[in-house]
């Protein structure tokens, strides 16, 4: 009877200790994976040049960055993962934004010198 | 008994685990904010233009809302999840912004493309007008060079004509002018009456002036040494005067010509024979010449 009832106990107990690891997700390891994203994803921002215009974005994913790093100093796992995956979003958002700009910027200098050519055309008196 | 125990054992266990559970998880609520954030998301997949540039994007911030909406206990990962949620939203509509906008370059490159070519066109028809002025100076000139080729022809012409009707009026260029000499022939001796016949020699001298109205003619009547010199001054006066009068009565005007004698005083030949009296008898019609100098 012993020899039975052991093997479901321990069944039972581990079971009982994977449901409280999936509940409350506090095992403390760093958050290795989200880290390496906002990293990257920060380092894409500034390759494609965000910072030649104000980013308030990439800077609080610079700042959040930092602040995930030291919550991995502090063991405070939770913490970390949260600062890294907005980190990463942050950078992402800057990105996105900087691009809409870029492509912005090349519409206007089309209108701009579109404009400059009708004006110019109207200002030339045209056929002597 | 063995059953009965087992199960109770396990059944304290899993109240244990669902206690742990619901630790975690009890009094949830709706994270504050999310309705924001869905409403931001729902905006961006109303939006006509930009709902469909950024599928995958918009599918990511759709999952995140999805997640940031779960009612939930701990406020933390509530207000984090949220916040995520809303960069994905900004995200995915700046990402659509910048497709919509490359989209848009198609049209305003047509545009600057159109304004090129008219520009192209413009300075195309200021080139061709250009052209056409210069070519419209050049046809002038050359029109202007062929006009003057043919003054020159047309008085080459006339010179041509006039050298003719010089010839056949027996006229000499002189520093005087043309000098058409009139012989005796025209009028019988002691008379100042043109004789008929004469008239065919006149009518080519009228016709003469009549072409070149601007001449003035000087008619002087000469004679030979016979007779007093009074008599003949008088005579060639009457010569003089009868050619006059043939002439406007030819239709040249009066006032181009006058008439005068000059008697025995300037004779062309010799008096002493017969044929030396017979030249010196006559009318010299003087022509006044300005053409004589373009005639050389």
């Amino acid at each position: 009877m012993t020899r039975t009832m052991q093997p479901i106990r321990r069944f039972a107990a581990s079971a009982g200790g994977l449901l409280l690891l999936a509940a409350c997700a506090s095992v403390p390891m760093p958050p290795t994976e989200a880290l390496k994203a906002a990293e990257q994803a920060i380092a894409s921002a500034e390759k494609a040049r965000v910072a030649d215009h104000a980013s308030p974005e990439l800077g609080e994913a610079r700042e959040k960055l930092t602040a995930a790093n030291a919550a991995v100093q502090k063991e405070d796992m939770v913490v970390a993962q949260r600062l890294a995956e907005q980190s990463r979003a942050d950078a992402e958002l800057a990105l996105a934004k900087s691009e809409a700009a870029k492509a912005k910027a090349v519409n206007d200098e089309m209108k701009t010198s579109t404009e400059a050519m009708k004006q110019e055309m109207q200002r030339n008196p045209g056929v002597k | 008994m063995k059953t009965s125990s087992h199960s109770f054992k396990l059944l304290a266990i899993a109240a244990a685990a669902a206690m742990m559970l619901s630790a975690c998880s009890s009094g949830p609520t709706r994270p504050e904010g999310a309705d924001e954030v869905r409403g931001k998301l729902t905006q961006l997949q109303s939006d006509a233009q930009l709902a469909t540039l950024a599928p995958v994007a918009i599918k990511e911030a759709e999952a995140a809302v999805v997640a940031a909406e779960e009612p939930r206990e701990d406020l933390e990962q509530g207000r984090h999840l949220v916040t995520i949620a809303d960069r994905k939203v900004d995200t995915a509509r700046a990402q659509a912004q910048a497709r919509l906008t490359e989209d848009q370059r198609k049209v305003l490159s047509a545009q600057r493309e159109g304004a090129r070519l008219e520009s192209r066109t413009r300075e195309a028809d200021i080139a061709r007008s250009d052209a056409n002025i210069a070519r419209a100076d050049a046809d002038l000139s050359r029109s202007q060079a062929e006009m003057a080729r043919m003054d020159t022809d047309a008085a080459k012409q006339k010179a041509a004509e006039l050298q003719r009707q010089i010839a056949e009026l027996n006229a000499k260029a002189t520093e005087r002018g043309l000098v058409v000499t009139l012989g005796d022939v025209l009028f019988a001796t002691g008379r100042s009456e043109l004789k008929g016949g004469s008239a065919s020699n006149l009518s080519k001298l009228a016709a003469f002036l009549k072409q070149y109205p601007d001449r003035t003619v000087l008619i002087e009547g000469h004679t030979d040494n016979v007779g007093s010199d009074a008599s003949n001054v008088s005579l060639s006066q009457r010569r003089a005067d009868s050619v006059k009068s043939y002439l406007v009565g030819q239709g040249v005007g009066a006032a181009r010509l006058t008439s005068s004698g000059m008697g025995e005083g300037s004779p062309t030949a010799g008096n002493e024979s017969a044929t030396g009296r017979q030249q010196n008898r006559r009318v010299e019609v003087v022509i006044s010449n300005p053409l004589v100098s373009t005639l050389r």
